[in-house]
């Protein structure tokens, strides 16, 4: 993984701040988020941890304005996120990306169509342009020339990457992902870390992690927020997560094998 | 006091009509949805994005890909409704067989047949394929590319088919009318000239009857488009979810097409 003390110093405050506000949202009368309440400062790496259904993936797609919340709101550089979601894709002052959990490429399209989809789509730049801009956005994932492949030949490692890549292609102040190394091996996982790392440091996007493994967020988090019954229980310094006085945190650490 | 054998026939009718009406509001829902998925689709027309080579895309799956099936089904019912019907004629007279085929074909069956055929053909897989996107959150990754999934989906499907079934059907009546022709030749038990058939057929056979055919595949296609791309959209839970919507969108089309195909037919008559 990336040796967090030789990382560079971050570019520059490029990224959006996320505030989070009394979030609440139910399905079938469960409550999933139960008043959630977050800071995320711009340019920073923020780790979302959890157990399985506590609402981690929810609260990424609320802010990713894939779901509505019944009570509470969500603002990015100031500005309610319904706000934003009602411009017009030329007038939104920043952009938004998400990587999926299962990559979400689509799969009748070439990698680099993939990579140029929202490019292509609004002829933003013309198609040589737009052409560079994939392969830089390639080799940024150390996928130079597979413009050409089909995502379907393409191993899980490689589609997290590709969708990275996508992610990256439109230039976003803000990163989501949503278990971004979920079903990979421990060397994918570390090349995905330090991809996230990389992304901080060149580009200074605010990036959102949602992540089971807790000793990946602790290499590459700015800070780490616990989600436990629809509330943020814990909110740490990465470097700090080790010695936070929260119960469940300690139990999530002893069990992560990161704590005795 | 009710008894328990009162009671549970109580509760059996309560889940009955509880059923029913789950039922009946389901099908209203789809209905809205498909409804609201169409107005969508023809605003999103004149929107921001390209669609010209998505659409073309597929006009080749809709049309060119439906062509060798289209040619082989209305070829067989050409030729089955000549042999039949002329039986059926022998003690009459066989000169209308023409206008019998030429009727059929341009009317009700060119138009029903294609429409089914793409339903099954096409309407399935664009339901799977919409459905698929959907579970694996393709549908979610193009809306955060600010891409209107309604744009980007459905209005190159609802173009072509509109486009594609009209001109199938074209294609049908003109091959089940040759199949017709062909056994008119060659089966001994058909006493009337190709040259016969022909001229009957062209006598009885109008303009307004091609225009009521078109008018009806082009109402076919569309509802084709509709319903499976608005059961694609609402497809949830899994595999067996993208199964369900392919198998409802076929079902759905077939009954719509049936329908509609009354409607226009009560209309059409109805008009001088």
């Amino acid at each position: 993984m990336t040796d967090r003390a030789a990382a560079p110093e971050r570019t520059s405050s490029n990224g959006v701040t996320v505030e989070i506000r009394g979030l609440h949202k139910s399905f079938n009368g469960t409550p999933v988020l139960d008043g959630v309440d977050l800071t995320i400062e711009p340019g920073e790496i923020m780790v979302i941890v959890g157990g399985s259904g506590e609402g981690k993936s929810v609260l990424l797609r609320h802010i990713a304005g894939l779901e509505t919340p019944e009570e509470g709101e969500i603002r990015l550089n100031g500005m309610l996120l319904p706000d934003y979601l009602r411009l017009q894709p030329q007038d939104k002052p920043f952009r938004i990306s998400m990587i999926f959990q299962s990559s979400a490429l689509l799969n009748s399209l070439t990698v680099g169509q993939n990579v140029g989809l929202r490019l292509h789509e609004y002829r933003s730049q013309p198609r040589a342009t737009i052409e560079q801009t994939v392969a830089r956005c390639l080799a940024n994932v150390e996928l130079a020339g597979k413009q050409h492949v089909m995502p379907g030949d393409l191993s899980g490692g490689m589609r997290k990457r590709v969708a990275i890549a996508r992610a990256l292609a439109v230039d976003p102040q803000l990163i989501l992902y949503d278990e971004p190394t979920a079903d990979l091996d421990p060397i994918l996982t570390a090349q995905i870390g330090a991809l996230i790392r990389s992304i901080r440091d060149q580009h200074g996007a605010t990036q959102v992690v949602v992540a089971h493994n807790l000793a990946l967020a602790v290499e590459i988090g700015d800070h780490i927020a616990v989600l436990r019954g629809g509330r943020i229980v814990d909110f740490q310094r990465a470097d700090a997560l080790r010695d936070s006085p929260n119960a469940f945190t300690q139990e999530f650490l002893r069990a992560a094998g990161l704590r005795r | 006091m009710t008894t328990v054998a009162q009671d549970q026939e109580s509760r059996a009718r309560a889940t009955t009509l509880g059923r029913l009406g789950q039922g009946i509001l389901d099908i209203l829902q789809i209905i809205g949805e498909a409804g609201f998925l169409l107005f969508r689709s023809v605003r999103a027309i004149a929107g921001r994005g390209r669609t010209w080579e998505r659409t073309m895309a597929q006009l080749v799956s809709v049309g060119t890909d439906t062509l060798p099936l289209a040619f082989l089904v209305s070829l067989f019912v050409g030729m089955v409704m000549v042999v039949q019907s002329a039986d059926q004629l022998q003690a009459y007279t066989q000169e209308i067989l023409g206008s019998i085929v030429g009727l059929a074909m341009t009317k009700e069956l060119g138009p029903v047949i294609i429409a089914f055929l793409v339903a099954g053909r096409v309407g399935s897989a664009t339901a799977a394929e919409i459905g698929s996107m959907k579970i694996y959150d393709e549908i979610n990754a193009l809306r955060t590319m600010d891409i209107d999934p309604v744009r980007y989906l459905a209005v190159p499907r609802l173009i072509a088919m509109a486009l594609a079934v009209p001109m199938l059907v074209v294609y049908a009546d003109v091959v089940g009318i040759i199949g017709g022709g062909i056994v008119v030749y060659t089966d001994p038990t058909v006493k009337i000239s190709v040259h016969q058939y022909i001229n009957n057929l062209a006598e009885w056979v109008n303009t307004k009857d091609i225009v009521v055919g078109l008018i009806k595949a082009f109402v076919f296609g569309v509802s084709i488009a509709v319903i499976s791309c608005t059961f694609g959209f609402r497809t949830g839970g899994g595999a067996e979810g993208v199964a369900r919507s392919t198998t409802a969108a076929v079902v759905w089309s077939f009954v719509l097409i049936l329908m509609f195909d009354y409607i226009i037919v009560r209309l059409a008559i109805a008009l001088p």
